[in-house]
């Protein structure tokens, strides 16, 4: 039976075959968005329902001090209602946070933040995607009024030029990564801009190598030297965009001689990639976590919204400007409101006439106060007295560990449903076992849009049960206690219904039946409507549908290598594991990948007497893991390398919480450390 | 366009493939892999010549045969040198055309050269490489290079009846630029790429 992979943002359709408890192969229909190709995540990475690991059966305690006693789900449920309500009436809403998660459905999430808002009255809503792409929504938000990919994923056969930048396509989204490379073998050009040689730097055409945390110097570099040599559509942003004049003065002191100094990259190169992109038309911009990972996230991926409204990219086939979402649901997440200034459909929450939408449809008042975003949240403890975490490990995720543990320590009360014990886990006051996307039905919107189904294909297993049942009926016990109403549904269908009613505009024409077939991509306003792809065509969302200029300013990273720690870190992923760890180490994957090995240039490893394959500590300001050194010339000469998948050496111990000012995402990519050799 | 298929009059788009047009067998083709013309079963007969109806194009007039004497005996043929030389239990599509052609393997004696006794090669936590069910169609080379991935970890060594695709040098296949997409096991016909969890 067809469903929808659940690891990275691309949505591929997986048959998996199921025979005698085990999955025994999985292959790929051939529709889109992945025409029959998966890459080993999803071929071999889906055995993790049957991990030894899953919690089976609900669990309580009063304290963290006893051991967990397993309890009927009615007994939980109750426990968890009532001491939630215990907040509610002595906090009130500011008391408490609701944590949807970007790996369940979109009838899930869509139910965990109504039960925020319309029961506990809390716009404390957040997600994983605060951690990943909250700097590209911000920038994109405030100059176009949409945040996902203008383009579709099938416009990479139409694309002449790519300019790929802080994205490790073929390990983090790897069939886009092969389309991708597939398209240059047939003629199109490819610049890279990544301080790491990745398996795209390998196949560039151009590979621009920034010191790290440079990029939006780099950016408005182009954009200068654009201006100068004549090559920007003048038509384009006479009629489309508005802030011109303003953000043109301000890339002024943005020369060549001066990237180069900065950036480390060549003036000749950044010449290069400027002509190319700015007289290439179909020229699309590509990017991840390399970008959005830093205290100017919001500022550098601005930087290059700007320079695609400068030489008139948006709104056009094989162009566009495209964030390359890291989870299954991350745009499905953010569609649905599980975000702190936004209801479903975007709609913010401050806007009398959106709330007012959703009082009529769910019978109730609506908090106009923005809430907390997830980083805040952490940091509001123990003000913020109970969390329900649903699918999220922030004990892995979150940045300085020790800081994030010693803050879940504090508070009063959590909930954590999940599939797998995890990390987060052993804080918890109630555990509630969910069912994975083998064992349930529903939805995910994948990175360019497609909604898309999941289909149960197996009986959870002990007493697990799916997320939206378990939302519903907390919400029940909730809404009995407040004397508020709460719709209760037979199946994840009806809830769907009911988002179809939320955001007509967007979501309206899609029903169930439409996606037996394949996905269909948002906005659909009609069922006869085939969903868009390109977006921004005609006008932009702003007011003036007109795409703003922003002006950005370089700054540096918050922490510089000093002499006792004379390493930049950067984190990220690899091919063969996932996040935290949680789905992929309980899979066939661990085999290939088993441990932490951090990437060293030889330089460095010459200089510090290591190895290839030695065993050594990473240290940071905040603390040290053990890691196998991987001698490489991957990463630049000053510049470590981690994956922090692996719990037992968590590369989110050294990593320092500094904020972006507007998308408050942590600065994932610069902390400064060093290198010690074991005795 | 229109073309004559077997007496019949045919409507087809300009740049089709006889292939999409005619039903005959076929081992190598594949739509992702761009393998053509390599298997030879889905020859037909375009003017007295042989053509592979994978790599032919068709045009405006053209007459085509798919079912002649010469073109079964060609297929039962092709079909009993396949038996002979390769394990096909685990091609349950090629071992019914051996039926639907009356093939008879017995015929032609012993092979003095076949890859039946090939061990298979497990040097991964994914796939296996059985190259004794392996029939040479080069799906798995071009999924992993130049028909999907490009990755090109995989490659074709050795000539005739001891040609067989393989790593290059032979390495293990983690010490190649393999990334695991098993994109190789999904097109391979014949089982010869299968996962390690089909195995019980």
């Amino acid at each position: 039976m067809r469903t929808t992979c659940p690891y990275c943002g691309v949505g591929c359709q997986v048959e998996p075959m199921v025979q005698g408890g085990r999955i025994v192969q999985v292959l790929a229909p051939d529709i889109p968005p992945n025409h029959g190709a998966l890459c080993v995540k999803g071929r071999f990475g889906l055995d993790f329902p049957f991990s030894g690991k899953r919690l089976l059966y609900p669990m309580v305690r009063e304290s963290r001090k006893e051991p967990f006693r397993r309890v009927s789900w009615d007994e939980a449920l109750d426990f968890a209602a009532q001491r939630l309500l215990e907040v509610f009436r002595k906090r009130g809403p500011e008391g408490l946070a609701v944590f949807p998660s970007a790996k369940t459905t979109n009838e899930e999430v869509y139910l965990a933040q109504k039960l925020a808002r319309a029961l506990l009255e809390t716009n404390n809503v957040d997600h994983c995607s605060r951690l990943c792409h909250s700097s590209s929504t911000a920038a994109l938000s405030r100059s176009l009024g949409g945040a996902s990919m203008t383009n579709p994923i099938e416009d990479i056969w139409k694309t002449d030029l790519f300019l790929v930048v802080g994205s490790n396509t073929t390990e983090t989204h790897p069939v886009i990564g092969a389309m991708i490379k597939k398209r240059v073998r047939q003629g199109a050009k490819l610049i890279v801009v990544d301080p790491r040689y990745t398996g795209m730097a390998e196949a560039a055409t151009l590979w621009l190598r920034p010191h790290p945390g440079t990029d939006l110097f780099l950016f408005n570099a182009m954009a200068r030297y654009i201006l100068e040599e004549g090559l920007w559509d003048q038509g384009y942003v006479e009629e489309r965009t508005e802030g011109f004049a303003e953000w043109r003065a301000s890339v002024e002191g943005y020369t060549l001689e001066e990237a180069e100094r900065i950036t480390g990259v060549k003036r000749e190169n950044i010449a290069l990639a400027a002509r190319l992109y700015a007289t290439t038309e179909r020229a699309g911009v590509y990017w991840a976590m390399g970008l959005t990972q830093h205290t100017k996230g919001t500022a550098t991926v601005q930087a290059l919204v700007n320079l695609a409204l400068l030489t008139g990219k948006v709104g056009e086939e094989g162009a566009g400007l495209n964030p390359l979402r890291g989870q299954n649901n991350v745009q499905g997440a953010g569609d649905m409101g599980g975000l702190p200034d936004v209801l479903p459909g975007y709609r913010k929450v401050a806007d009398q006439e959106a709330r007012k939408r959703f009082e009529n449809l769910w019978g109730v008042t609506l908090n106009p106060k923005p809430g907390l975003r997830m980083t805040e949240i952490f940091e509001g403890i123990p003000e913020v007295e109970a969390i329900y975490l649903i699918g999220e490990d922030p004990v892995t995720s979150e940045p300085y560990q020790d800081h994030l543990k010693a803050k879940l320590e504090a508070l009063p009360f959590l909930i954590v449903q999940d599939i797998l014990e995890n990390e987060t886990t052993p804080f918890a006051h109630v555990v509630l076992p969910a069912a994975s996307f083998l064992e349930k039905e529903g939805t995910f919107t994948n990175t360019d849009r497609r909604v898309q189904r999941v289909r149960k294909i197996l009986n959870p297993p002990g007493e697990a049960r799916p997320d939206w049942w378990i939302i519903q009926e907390l919400g029940k016990r909730l809404a009995q206690g407040l004397g508020r109403p709460w719709t209760l549904y037979s199946r994840p269908e009806g809830i769907w219904e009911e988002v179809r009613r939320a955001v007509p505009e967007m979501m309206g024409g899609i029903t169930y039946r439409r996606l037996e077939e394949e996905g269909v991509r948002w906005p659909c306003p009609k069922e006869d409507h085939p969903g868009e792809a390109v977006l921004f065509r005609e006008g932009f969302n702003t007011p003036s549908g007109r795409a703003r200029f922003i002006p950005v300013h370089f700054t540096p990273p918050a922490e510089t290598p000093s002499e006792e720690y004379p390493l930049t870190l950067s984190t990220g992923r690899v091919l063969y594991h996932w996040h935290g760890g949680t789905l992929s180490r309980n899979s066939r994957l661990q085999e290939a990948y088993p441990e932490l090995k951090v990437e060293v240039n030889p330089k460095d490893a010459q200089r510090l007497g290591i190895q290839d394959g030695e065993v050594v500590q990473v240290v940071s300001r905040r603390g040290r893991i053990r890691a196998k050194a991987w001698v490489t010339d991957r990463t630049p000469e000053g510049v470590v390398y981690a994956p922090f998948h692996f719990a037992e050496a968590p590369a989110n111990r050294l990593t320092l919480n500094a904020l972006d000012p507007i998308s408050r995402i942590p600065e994932y990519k610069v902390s400064a450390v060093r290198l010690e050799k074991l005795d | 366009m229109r073309l004559n298929v077997n007496g019949q009059e045919v409507e087809a788009k300009e740049g089709a493939l006889l292939l999409e047009l005619v039903d005959v067998p076929t081992l190598c083709h594949h739509p992702h892999t761009e393998t053509h013309g390599l298997c030879r079963l889905c020859l037909v007969e375009v003017e007295g010549r042989l053509v592979p109806a994978c790599a032919t194009q068709a045009t405006e007039g053209m007459v085509v045969r798919t079912d002649t004497e010469t073109l079964r005996s060609f297929r039962k043929t092709l079909l009993e040198w396949l038996a002979l030389s390769t394990d096909l239990s685990l091609a349950p599509g090629l071992e019914e055309l051996l039926l639907a052609y009356g093939a008879d393997p017995g015929r032609w004696g012993e092979m003095p050269l076949t890859r039946k006794g090939r061990a298979p090669i497990r040097d991964n936590p994914f796939f296996l490489r059985d190259y004794a069910k392996c029939v040479n169609c080069r799906r798995c080379v071009d999924a992993c290079g130049d028909g999907i991935m490009g990755v090109y970890a995989l490659t074709l060594e050795g000539r005739g009846l001891l040609a067989h695709p393989t790593t290059p040098l032979d390495r293990p296949l983690p010490e190649t630029p393999c990334v695991f997409c098993g994109n190789c096991v999904q097109v391979c016909p014949t089982g010869a790429l299968r996962p390690l969890s089909l195995e019980v």
